[in-house]
């Protein structure tokens, strides 16, 4: 394990049955940086992203966050997980409590902060994401995007130091994507260390320090976005960025 | 729900099962002094052997043949008793199973019988009558062939049948209770059922439209109680002992003949027979079968609540071993007929434990693990049904499994749940009536019991259905309060 890096990945392997999803994935984030990354429908990038906070259990490999190996039984992962925020594609709120109780829940529970710590706290995460007013609301009662924006600041409230973004805006109305990706944006100028799985490639373009291109369960390719968009060595990113480039 | 709320509720089902247990061990120690107490079983509905009173209990001033010998015997012989009152098969079971010390039920002396058990000198002789219809042209048997005839299970009328059915050809139909059997035949369903001689005459006399069609009991046999074989000697001992002073001094004579011959026993017959007037005479009693009926109801979904939760929580877990514990107990109780669990309980855990199960305790159990089953079931599945997506923003956020489970996924999981729990407390509340088979004092045994007295089995079934409409209804209702509340 390295000290420079905030994640540390080394020859992950994971299978479901004798479908080999990830065949050996090697991959350094440093803090601060915000990783993007790109590739076709199940080249296994959820399954990677998941395997970091360990919703899926990699059968051999390493994953060190902060320095800790989540593969290690002695970790305590749910101590581990405190410091990895995670937003989902269909964003994951809790129905059954408002917005506020949402954000407030985990630190509260977790004994990070007193119930008014984290009402405060709340209350600053959601101006960050523009909702305040919507702090007594019930999720289902916001557009797709609001939810999203609750769902980061429910995430953002237990402090993590890496956040990982599992396709945040692929299951929303056009018009919801920006105030999200705006939302994103601000976290990376902030210095939050970030891995985007995305499909959103102007976002790639602009906000990222580094592209990852996942192709069949393997890091085909990586640079800096003008190295990746621009200046594509393997064939299959040429291919996968002709498709997703010019609809 | 709010995590306190669940504190509060969980807080509560401890504080009842406390009480409960705590009760239970409470009631069955306060039996006294140096006399010894024997157990004895009973037939709760056999006059005029055995007359229970508007309670369930024999305290009346006819309480019937057989309990005033027993009476007069234990206060000659110096020892006390408790009578538990059932059909005569749970007597025979609950012997064999020494769940009781004796059995006092009319009981004839045959000789396969006299095989499994030991008997007392008999005290009286007892014949199988075949009675009829008051309107019947049936005579003798002959006339029987390709008819329903019936008679008590276990009793020597159906030994009797069952050795005659090639010669004369009958079907047989089985009851638990006389009057039940005796109505069958008044609404034509039987063409003739097979009873003991005292019991048909006694319920004639007292108002059954029957008539008996034999001049002589056919296989008069006597009457004794039956013991374990070569056990409780001691108590033979007392029994014989107090037969034989009873026969001396002329009582034996007295209690019998006050049961069989003139009008002693009758009573007030003019008494009012129209709905209100069964309602207002029985009223006690059916107020403390509600009562029970309620009872075993709260409790019973208490713990069956209690016992599913933990199944349901088992069969979600990512854990072979207790996903396969749940399964397994699922599939057990829910497969075995809850009759059968309660006679398990009552009369076949005791031989294992070493020592007797208190009725209630026995009911709270059998409800338990049968409605709290089809609970786990019910719980399991409703955890499952909550989106995955919800456990995995849980534990993304550092909370452990149990705080997952708690705080978001049974909230959710209880809200999908709740209109199939009302629906199985509904099925708890009309299952307590299946505990009258161990004689649990519920509404449905005391209409049983009422009946047995009154011979009013339509009017009085029809109050007791009404009763349990009424407080489904209440149950219905209450349930759809909670719920609003909750949604
Ligand atoms: N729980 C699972 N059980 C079995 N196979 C799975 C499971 N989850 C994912 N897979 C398989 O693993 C492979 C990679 O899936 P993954 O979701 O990681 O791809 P992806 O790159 O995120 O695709 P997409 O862009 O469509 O989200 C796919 O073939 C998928 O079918
Ligand atoms: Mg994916």
């Amino acid at each position: 394990m390295d000290k420079r890096y905030k994640v540390q990945v080394k020859d992950l392997h994971k299978s479901y049955g004798s479908n080999e999803v990830l065949k050996g994935i090697n991959l350094n984030v440093k803090p601060n940086e915000v990783v993007c990354m790109i590739g076709p429908s199940g080249s296994g990038k959820s399954t990677f992203l998941r395997c970091i906070n360990k919703l899926e259990e990699p059968n051999s490999g390493h994953v060190y966050v902060d320095g800790y190996d989540i593969a290690d039984p002695q970790v305590d992962i749910n101590k581990v997980r405190q410091n990895i925020g995670m937003v989902f594609q269909h964003f994951n709120l809790f129905p059954n409590m408002t917005v506020l109780q949402n954000i407030t829940l985990a630190p509260v529970q977790l004994g990070k902060m007193s119930k008014e710590e984290a009402k405060k706290a709340a209350y600053h995460y959601l101006d960050l994401v523009g909702l305040r007013e919507k702090a007594d609301a019930n999720p289902s009662k916001l557009s797709g995007g609001q939810q999203q924006r609750v769902a980061i600041a429910r995430a953002l409230a237990m402090k993590p130091d890496v956040m990982l973004f599992d396709e945040p805006t692929s299951a929303l109305d056009p018009e919801m994507v920006g105030d999200v990706l705006e939302v994103m944006k601000n976290l990376a100028k902030q210095g939050m260390t970030m891995i985007v799985v995305t499909h959103e490639m102007g976002f790639a373009k602009q906000v990222a320090d580094r592209v990852v291109f996942f192709h069949d369960g393997d890091i085909r390719e990586q640079g800096t976005p003008e190295e990746v968009f621009d200046h594509p060595q393997h064939e299959d990113t040429k291919n996968f960025l002709d498709k997703v480039l010019n609809v | 729900m709010q995590s306190n709320h669940w504190k509060k509720f969980i807080t509560a089902c401890i504080a009842v099962l406390g009480i409960v247990i705590g009760w239970q061990l409470v009631e069955p120690q306060q039996a006294s002094a140096d006399e010894p107490t024997y157990t004895f079983a009973t037939n709760n509905t056999f006059e005029p052997f055995e007359i229970q009173d508007s309670k369930g209990g024999y305290s009346g001033k006819n309480p019937g043949i057989e309990i005033e010998i027993l009476k007069k015997i234990a206060k000659h012989e110096h020892f006390k008793y408790e009578l538990k009152p059932m059909s005569f098969n749970g007597d025979l079971q609950a012997l064999e199973s020494g769940q009781v010390d004796a059995v006092i039920a009319g009981m004839s002396v045959t000789d396969e019988r006299k095989q499994k058990y030991d008997f007392s000198t008999p005290y009286y002789t007892d014949g199988v009558m075949m009675a009829v219809a008051k309107n019947s042209k049936i005579t003798s048997m002959k006339q029987l062939k390709g008819k329903t005839v019936s008679a008590k299970s276990g009793t020597s009328a159906a030994l009797f049948l069952k050795k005659n059915q090639k010669k004369y050809g009958y079907k047989i139909k089985y009851f638990d209770s006389s009057n039940t059997m005796w109505n069958d035949v008044k609404i034509g369903n039987t063409a003739a059922t097979f009873d003991d001689g005292p019991v048909l005459q006694y319920g004639i006399k007292e108002g059954v439209p029957l008539k008996i069609v034999t001049k002589k009991p056919i296989d008069a046999q006597p009457v004794a109680v039956g013991f374990q074989k070569g056990k409780n000697l001691e108590l033979q001992k007392k029994i014989n002992d107090g037969i034989e002073w009873l026969n001396k001094t002329g009582q034996m004579k007295q209690i019998i003949d006050k049961y069989t011959k003139g009008n002693k026993t009758a009573k007030n017959s003019a008494a009012d027979r129209t709905i209100m007037g069964l309602l207002k005479t029985n009223r006690a009693a059916l107020l403390r079968g509600l009562w029970m009926t309620i009872e075993l109801t709260i409790v019973g979904i208490i713990f069956a609540m209690i016992f599913g939760i933990i199944l349901g929580v088992l069969g979600i877990m990512n854990n072979k071993l207790a996903k396969g514990v749940s399964s397994v107990l699922i599939y057990i109780f829910r497969g075995i007929p809850m009759i059968v669990l309660a006679f398990f309980i009552y009369m076949g855990l005791p031989n294992v434990l070493g020592h007797k199960v208190p009725l209630f305790l026995a009911g709270v159990l059998t409800l338990t693990f049968d409605e709290g089953a089809y609970i786990g079931a019910i719980v399991k599945g409703g955890f499952e049904a909550v989106d995955k997506g919800q456990w995995e923003a849980a534990r993304s956020l550092g909370l452990p499994y149990g705080k997952a489970l708690l705080q978001v996924i049974a909230p959710q999981g209880f809200k999908l749940m709740v209109p199939s729990l009302v629906n199985q407390f509904i099925i708890t509340l009309k299952d307590t009536s299946i505990l009258s088979a161990i004689g649990v004092m519920e509404l449905t045994q005391t209409g049983t019991v009422i009946i047995s007295q009154n011979m009013e089995g339509f009017k009085m079934w029809l109050i007791i259905g009404v009763i349990y409409i009424i407080i489904i209804t209440l149950l219905t209702w209450l349930s759809n309060y909670v719920q609003k509340r909750m949604a």
